[in-house]
């Protein structure tokens, strides 16, 4: 996020796109219902009429993999209605022209027929969010798991750039973290190009730095992303694996294909608290400690790192991740893995990313943490990013232009299906909230969003058994009568592994980002018939 | 003679005082931790406990009379037989620095556990506590209990009273043992003089007029009792509503539970009491999957509706007692306050 968190409180208009906020990120949730309830303008983007799409002054809902469209419609009416912020643009932007021309040649009405809004609902959005100097967007993966999930981003960028929503308190961009710990694990570089901080696996200076603090020399090939590394299939380059709690037999797409390649590794390690599906093809399994169990730090969607205490110690043989790694590094002759404590490991960090410079244990324990970039041990901690300048000096503009999905609906599969999470209940792939009596009462089952009309078309009943098929694969899910999808667009999560919903999904990934493109495949839908 | 109701205790001898009823009791007295939250805590050391009368406690008394989770008692089978075993019994405790809500709460959990038959691990917890309240001359942020009659100071139901006079305290006492605490350790008082009852009544005044929410929750009541609640009310509420049952957790006077028995072992286990919500939808499902309480509109009907009408019409009083952290919790904004204020500002059709 550029912004913190309690800053969306303040904001006059606050744009989430792609993002079930009071469902996944329920303290948000709360800030943006606070915002609303003081006066402030919430317009939502989603294919779902989702709870907080239900709060909205206006809900856009697109077509499924439109977002760009939608996005440039919206930056067309604001040159249209001469509200872009030139001072801003011209100050703290490059490569306006190009986006101007870009967008004097679009056709509106052709951008409103392909996300299936009115023009007239996209034009109210549009100008209710360039009038306002404290506009701020939230996203989420309804934006990134796209095979255009780059370019989303980009335009949405686009967007807070043409009106100068972006340097100040109270407006900027917000990509909501899907995990706790999912930003400190990118700031710590689990990230195939780049090394902790986000420096330059390239950089010489930076090289040197790591190489005389680890005492190794390192790669100088950039990684693989995860999917490349899941998906490889049979007789993928990557011989072994070791994965630390990531669920990816049940969470990566297109499964049939994780299996392949999970199966055929010559080494699989697996470190979870419990057994999990992918743990279950390993070789050897680590018990992890919880999240109770251990200290360290956890790093949020606001860029803060907060400090966690260990409340118990771990139960029978568990063990902290950082002490499985240490004791494997160790063994596997690796020097300087021999730290004391948490504090110790958060010195070496603060050493070598000068984002986490000023990070020490003693100053995270007071006021719940900071807020990077901290560079040194006298530094308050940043509230919000790129006042005065963007990382990389001027604000980029750059096109980006329409792309139809991986997938499209077609005669054999004639219903679009958007995956994500179900329910506030339970989490990802539920290897945790599903040992949870309580969790599993109030939410006990997959189930399929599908619309009355469908439903009535299908002869298709509340509750009742359908089939679910894509070109990969199939399965059977209780389906949901319901208003919150549109017609010819049906929703589930992935939360269960007796429905796991992936076996459908399109592995097609982003050719940049190399997200899967998790919220749009075509399936037909069968009721099952019990003899 | 000295009057024995209503003593003064000088604010120098509250800790040897508590120190007394340490040594024959369990004392619970809020306290702040080293993260900054103000809890009830069982006392180790006096000396080194930084008890906080200034803060409101996060969590009221329940979890101390009717625990998040508790063990009811033992089984084990033998020879296709059940036998069970009760858990250890309670011990005697002392509770200092209870705020005039949360003993309200309390007396109406009595009520609720003495039907149809009185409860036995609550009543056994009961029987060995007592409370020492302490009078709101600062009402905290979401309050309003003065709207729920159940503060800033109380008229009963306390062992004893305490009203924060600066350098000293207001001691009144209750029926039954707190009067005879004041009887015992009567060398730690004085009697109280003429002035004493006029800064009382002078700081209860003005704590009256220091609540910042104005809540017509009698109002709220009595309409409830000849008017239905229109629908739109509850759909806008149930909209914002996040099914997380936090209100319910934290209300002093919500009581559902569930029961659980867990196998510890091929042939003992635990039957477990833990914290329930009506406003969950699991509570209410039927065994086929049926459920007559939807979640877009009924889960929180209920409960506000047992709170304000239903309590009201049985007891005359509402089952809210206005601590206000129903308020303070809730992400969606959605609290009992909230349908209090939208349902007295509707006008009749």
């Amino acid at each position: 996020m550029t912004n913190s968190i309690a800053e969306l409180e303040e904001a006059d208009v606050l744009l989430i796109t792609g993002s079930n906020t009071t469902t996944t990120h329920p303290q948000i949730g709360r800030n943006i219902l606070k915002a609303v309830d003081h006066g402030a303008k919430l317009l939502v983007i989603d294919p779902r009429r989702t709870d907080i799409a239900r709060q909205a002054h206006i809900h856009l809902a697109l077509r499924p993999g439109t977002d760009i469209a939608l996005i440039n419609a919206m930056m067309r009416i604001i040159l249209d209605e001469n509200l872009a912020d030139d001072l801003f643009i011209s100050m703290r932007t490059e490569n306006f022209i190009q986006l101007r021309d870009f967008l004097h040649r679009l056709d509106l009405k052709e951008l409103a027929k392909i996300t299936e809004i009115d023009l007239e609902t996209i034009r109210k959005a549009a100008c209710i969010y360039a009038r306002s100097s404290k506009s701020v967007i939230c996203y989420c993966l309804g934006v990134t798991q796209h095979t255009c999930g780059t370019d989303n981003v980009q335009a949405v960028a686009n967007l807070a750039m043409l009106t100068g929503n972006v340097e100040k308190k109270h407006s900027g961009v917000d990509p909501l973290r899907g995990q706790n710990n999912v930003q400190g694990a990118c700031d710590m570089a689990a990230l195939p190009a780049v090394l902790p901080g986000y420096q330059s696996l390239e950089d010489p200076t930076v090289r040197a730095r790591f190489q005389s603090v680890w005492q190794r020399e390192l790669p100088r090939k950039t990684g693989r992303s995860l999917t490349e590394m899941t998906h490889a299939g049979k007789d993928g380059p990557i011989k072994a694996m070791f994965i630390m709690g990531e669920n990816p037999a049940l969470s990566d797409p297109h499964l049939n294909r994780v299996e392949e390649t999970l199966i055929n590794l010559d080494f699989l390690a697996v470190s979870d608290i419990f057994l999990t599906e992918t743990a279950q093809f390993a070789n050897v399994v680590f018990p992890a400690a919880s999240f109770a169990e251990k200290g360290g730090t956890i790093t949020n969607s606001e860029r803060r790192v907060q400090l966690c205490r260990r409340a118990i110690p771990p139960i029978h043989n568990c063990r902290p991740d950082s002490e499985i790694i240490m004791e494997l590094g160790h063994r596997m002759g690796c020097p300087g893995m021999d730290f004391n404590s948490d504090a110790e490991i958060m010195e070496e960090i603060s050493l070598l990313a000068p984002i986490y410079g000023g990070m020490h244990y003693d100053r995270l324990a007071e006021n719940h943490g900071l807020q990077w970039p901290c560079p040194d041990r006298h530094h308050p901690g940043t509230e919000f990013l790129h006042k005065y300048y963007f990382a990389r000096g001027k604000g980029q503009f750059t096109i980006t232009r329409h792309q139809e999905p991986s997938e499209k609906a077609t005669k054999k599969f004639p219903f679009t299906l958007v995956t994500g999470r179900g329910s506030y209940h339970h989490y990802h792939t539920a290897t945790m909230t599903r040992n949870s009596i309580r969790l599993v009462r109030e939410y006990p089952q997959a189930k399929l969003e599908i619309h009355k009309d469908d439903c009535e078309k299908l002869n298709i009943g509340d509750g009742e058994m359908v089939e679910l098929h894509s070109k990969r694969g199939t399965v059977q899910i209780c389906a949901q009568v319901t208003d919150r999808v549109k017609p010819g667009t049906v929703f589930s999560s992935f939360h269960f592994f007796e429905v796991p919903i992936n076996q459908l999904t399109v592995d097609v990934m982003d050719p940049k980002s190399k997200c899967p493109e998790f919220k749009v495949c075509a399936v037909a839908i069968k009721k099952v018939h019990h003899d | 003679m000295i009057d024995l109701k209503e003593l003064i205790l000088p604010k120098d001898n509250l800790i040897p005082l508590l120190r007394k009823l340490n040594k024959d009791a369990r004392l619970v007295i809020p306290v702040k931790n080293d993260h900054g939250d103000t809890l009830f805590t069982e006392i180790s050391d006096l000396d080194t406990t930084e008890i906080d009368l200034i803060n409101q406690p996060q969590a009221s008394l329940k979890p101390f009379f009717l625990p998040q989770q508790e063990t009811l008692a033992h089984y084990s089978i033998n020879s296709n037989q059940y036998c069970f075993t009760a858990p250890d019994a309670a011990i005697d405790t002392i509770f200092f620095g209870v705020r005039s809500c949360d003993l309200t709460a309390l007396l109406y959990m009595d009520l609720i556990f003495s039907k149809p038959s009185k409860d036995a691990t609550y009543y056994d917890r009961r029987n060995h506590s007592l409370i020492i309240t302490l009078g709101c001359n600062n009402p905290f942020e979401n309050c309003f209990c003065e709207a729920t009659n159940s503060g800033p100071y109380l008229e009963y139901g306390y062992g004893l009273q305490f009203i924060d006079l600066g350098d000293r305290y207001y001691v009144s006492a209750g029926r039954g043992r707190g009067a005879d605490l004041l009887e015992r350790w009567s060398y730690f008082f004085h009697e109280v003089g003429e002035e004493d009852h006029k800064v009382r009544y002078q700081l209860f005044l003005e704590a009256r007029g220091q609540f910042s929410r104005n809540i017509q929750l009698t109002h709220a009541c009595q309409k409830l009792q000849k008017e239905t609640v229109p629908d739109e009310i509850w759909q806008s509420l149930a909209e914002r509503c996040y099914d997380c049952g936090g209100c319910a957790y934290v209300c002093p006077t919500c009581t559902c539970f569930s029961v659980d028995d867990k196998p510890q072992s091929s042939n003992t286990g635990i039957r477990v009491r833990s914290w329930d919500a009506c406003t969950s939808d699991g509570f209410t499902r039927m065994a086929g999957g049926h459920n007559p309480v939807t979640r877009d509109r009924q889960a929180l009907k209920r409960r506000f509706l047992h709170k304000l009408k239903y309590d009201f019409a049985s007891h005359g009083k509402a089952s809210c007692t206005g601590c206000g952290r129903c308020v303070d919790i809730c992400f969606g904004g959605v609290d009992i306050t909230t349908f209090i204020e939208l349902f007295t500002r509707q006008q009749n059709p």
